[in-house]
């Protein structure tokens, strides 16, 4: 056929240059598999940098002196045959329907749950009144990814580290706002109306990832969160307002939080200072984001860790904003 | 003898050589290595669906991760080295030049996939070879995710290297005396799919930079809470990929074309229908990427657009299997192992198409979307199509690579055991598809249909485990002990037919 042929000897693989080969690709293989098996779970020890910022404006329980008072609390998830309801104990209208448990600060309650559904479930308590994120570490039981399966139980314990209305939950998303949700009333119930809720998680209405692991990374934060959930007019001013981390992101609106503290009190020729501690930039502008700046007073756009300040000479309210983030608002009373 | 080594010479020359049939050994066989450790992989998730309950992956996590990195290895690291593996040995011998164009930058496309394998095998990311944001971007485990961005950047890069090169080869380095018209369909195909590459890769390999800043906190393109959109994301990847399905696919027909005409002992029966419809299907391939998003929400105009685009590929697809069918047809057809792979390719090509009809139609795709009938559809045109090209160009290039034949019988038994197994797993997930399972679960609950079909699946899984086992034997066991082949026609088809990459360049050497 062809015309080039091969003045020259034909060569072929022998066993010895296949053995190599091999020997080769099975040495990478050993190598690669060593590392592999042993570095497994070092790869998904971390944390994704917008994952802690999103988390960082978790509610952390603070530490309690425990009373020593152990409630338990059975809980069965049930669903109705059509799927559409899905309950702890019994289904709505029935007696024992997702039950209200009262506790006070430090007692421990210890949740028995059992899934007598057909269904995953998950368990967990948060202070947020939807959705599925800020599941306080330890209260939860399984995961949304590794849910109770049918006929499976646990056990896990939650110790309330103030006052306020908590939320025992399934996790798996969806099932919440099908009616898997009851109340826990710690302490006095008038504490309700009092702004004691957690900043809670905005957004999209993901479940808050690993919370689990969040923990240290964001206990830095902590003083200025014990700070702010003192009622408002006991707030102890220091002449320092603090633009709190996250703000940037619509949220810290819901519970005055993104001027710490936003509401505050001062005498006429008093000076104010903002700090930025979040990680944008911010302005303090005089005014309201609806009719926009008065020219009272406006530090234009300053970088994450710089201050501004201003005297006030004259009384009255002053409300303020930022021009770039149009839900950060404050206001200063001066007397 | 053609495409082996000239002389024997040290393994290490073999492997830092910059020539072009060294090279294309080197992407062969790293590539078949991430073909059975993939292929492990796929094990493992069949026998963890086996039945409900855990079998032995006990959470989503590790699930997750597995599915992932089969995925993204099949993918990235056995289809498309494997092609490149082919485009090197036979596209500079099909145009007539003495190597690739830039050798030097050949060898460097290459190197660059093993820092990437090692960056996608050991990080073992878990968020789909899709890396879809938000979960991507926000939940994802560090530092895995990352390792797997920068593995797939790496890999682009590469891809964009080797399709300039396989460009310019073609192109410019072809011999005058040969006619663009006249390059052989195998060269044409790398033609057109470096081409694709070319125009797709750079917009996914933004949207990786992207989805890297995303995560480090800096950036909000797909984060929800800063504004951003992750159907973005979406529109940036199947902008790429699915111009990359027929980059995947184009090279496997082209290796079709080599084998069918040949064993058919007739020649091609149109050799410029087959030029039309790589280069129709490398225009229409961007047409029709949102056909992957139409559950996104987006208008009535939108989705009827990306429907008629994702038809448009219809003509193309069939003006091939027509050009096998009229090859065939009167030829004295020899069913030696790489005519049979070609031709159950050819049959489960079909089939694949004409599921991939139904996923088009809109109103058909609210059905099938996100279940396993998208699994199926998937897995039945990469391992149906293109690995069956593969497998059977592989047998096909055996006695030039190594001068040895493999084993006739056991390469048969091969073929038909994977056939089997591939309808029994992937039609079987068709209609598991429609029986309503989701894709990407650990675990399902114990309805008796779903359970019934995960088993046929996991029993076609093993059926492919032995068949691909018996492959891995036959290769080694023949590549050093094989009985030798006969040179001039190592598949005893009477040599009337020539064998193009057989004329070769007269200053090669």
């Amino acid at each position: 056929m062809s015309h080039i042929e091969h003045l020259d000897q034909i060569y072929r693989t022998s066993p010895r240059r296949v053995a190599k080969m091999m020997a080769i690709m099975l040495g990478i293989c050993l190598v690669g598999g060593t590392i592999f098996f042993g570095m497994w779970d070092y790869w998904i020890s971390g944390v994704s940098p917008a994952s802690i910022a999103r988390a960082g404006k978790v509610e952390i329980t603070s530490p309690v002196v425990a009373t020593g008072k152990e409630i338990p609390v059975s809980l069965n998830f049930i669903e109705s045959s059509d799927f559409r309801t899905f309950a702890f104990n019994a289904l709505p209208g029935e007696p024992d329907h997702n039950p209200t448990i009262t506790a006070a600060v430090g007692d421990k309650i210890i949740f028995n749950v059992k899934n007598a559904g057909k269904s995953f479930h998950a368990f967990g308590v948060t202070q947020e009144d939807e959705g599925t994120g800020g599941i306080i570490p330890g209260s939860n039981i399984q995961s949304a990814s590794n849910p109770i399966k049918p006929g499976q139980g646990g056990q896990s314990e939650f110790i309330p580290g103030k006052e306020g209305i908590y939320y025992y939950i399934c996790t798996v998303p969806g099932h919440r706002a099908q009616g898997m949700q009851g109340q826990i009333i710690v302490g006095d119930v008038s504490a309700k109306t009092e702004n004691t809720e957690t900043e809670p998680i905005t957004g999209s209405p993901m479940p808050a990832p690993e919370l689990k692991k969040a923990p240290e990374t964001i206990v830095k934060e902590k003083p200025e969160q014990t700070m702010k959930e003192e009622p408002k007019t006991n707030t102890p001013f220091t002449g320092t307002i603090s633009i709190s981390p996250g703000a940037s992101t619509p949220g810290c609106d819901k519970t005055n939080e993104c001027f710490i503290p936003s509401d505050v009190t001062i005498k006429v020729g008093e000076t104010v200072t903002w700090s930025n501690n979040d990680s944008a930039a911010h302005t303090v502008t005089s005014g309201t984001p609806t009719d926009g700046s008065n020219g009272t007073f406006d530090s234009s756009l300053f970088m994450a860790g710089k201050t501004f300040s201003h005297t006030f000479d004259n009384t009255g309210e002053y409300t303020y904003f930022c021009m770039v983030h149009p839900w950060m608002t404050g206001k200063i009373q001066v007397n | 003898m053609v495409l082996e080594l000239q002389k024997p010479r040290p393994v290490w020359q073999i492997m830092f050589s910059t020539h072009h049939t060294d090279i294309g050994l080197l992407y062969i066989i790293s590539s078949l290595t991430f073909l059975f450790m993939g292929g492990a992989l796929a094990l493992a998730i069949r026998v963890e669906l086996f039945s409900p309950g855990t079998q032995f992956i006990a959470d989503s996590m590790t699930f997750n991760r597995i599915f992932t990195v089969h995925g993204t290895n099949m993918i990235f690291l056995f289809i498309l080295p494997f092609a490149s593996g082919v485009g090197n040995y036979f596209v500079p011998i099909m145009v007539r030049y003495k190597d690739m164009a830039y050798p030097k930058l050949n060898a460097i496309a290459f190197w660059m996939i093993p820092p990437a394998a090692a960056l996608i095998w050991l990080g073992f990311a878990d968020f789909g070879w899709y890396g879809q944001p938000p979960y991507s971007m926000i939940s994802s485990p560090s530092p895995a995710a990352e390792m797997w961005i920068f593995g797939l950047k790496i890999l682009g890069v590469s891809s964009v290297l080797g399709a300039i090169n396989f460009i310019v080869t073609i192109l410019k380095c072809k011999h005058p005396d040969l006619p663009l018209s006249k390059v052989p369909l195998l060269a044409w195909s790398f033609l057109s799919s470096s081409l694709i590459v070319l125009v797709a890769i750079p917009t996914f390999a933004a949207a990786l930079l992207m989805l890297l800043t995303d995560r480090l906190g800096v950036t909000g393109f797909f984060n929800p809470a800063l504004g951003g959109d992750p159907i973005a994301y979406s529109h940036l990847f199947w902008f790429t990929f699915h111009p990359e399905v027929y980059v995947l696919v184009i090279p496997a027909i082209g290796m079709m074309y080599e084998i069918i005409p040949r064993f058919s002992r007739k020649p091609i029966f149109s050799h410029s229908s087959g030029m039309f419809a790589f280069i129709l299907l490398s225009i229409v391939s961007f047409a029709s990427w949102a056909h992957h998003m139409f559950a996104t929400g987006m208008s009535f105009t939108e989705k009827t657009v990306f429907m008629v685009g994702t038809l448009a590929a219809v003509p193309a697809s069939a003006m091939h299997v027509f050009n096998f069918l009229a090859t065939m047809w009167g030829g004295r057809a020899k069913y030696s192992t790489p005519m049979m792979w070609a031709i159950g390719g050819i049959a489960l090509f079909f089939s694949a198409g004409a599921g991939g009809v139904v996923n088009t139609a809109m109103p058909l795709d609210f059905i099938t979307h996100d279940s396993y009938w998208v699994v199926g559809h998937f897995h039945l045109f990469v391992f149906g199509t293109i690995a069956f090209g593969s497998f059977g160009f592989l047998y096909y290039m055996f006695p030039y690579i190594t001068g040895r034949m493999y084993n006739e019988k056991w390469g048969k038994v091969h073929f038909i055991i994977t056939l089997i197994g591939a309808v029994l797993v992937f039609f079987t997930q068709h209609i598991l598809g429609l029986y309503g399972m989701p894709r990407r679960v650990f675990d399902y609950p114990p309805f008796p249909a779903w359970i019934e079909m995960n088993q046929i699946a996991g029993v076609g899984a093993m059926l492919l485990g032995v068949g691909m086992t018996i492959f891995l034997v036959n290769m080694i066991y023949s590549s050093a002990k094989g009985k030798e082949a006969n040179m001039e026609d190592p598949f005893g088809l009477g040599g009337k037919y020539y064998y193009p990459y057989q004329r070769k360049n007269p200053h090669h050497d």
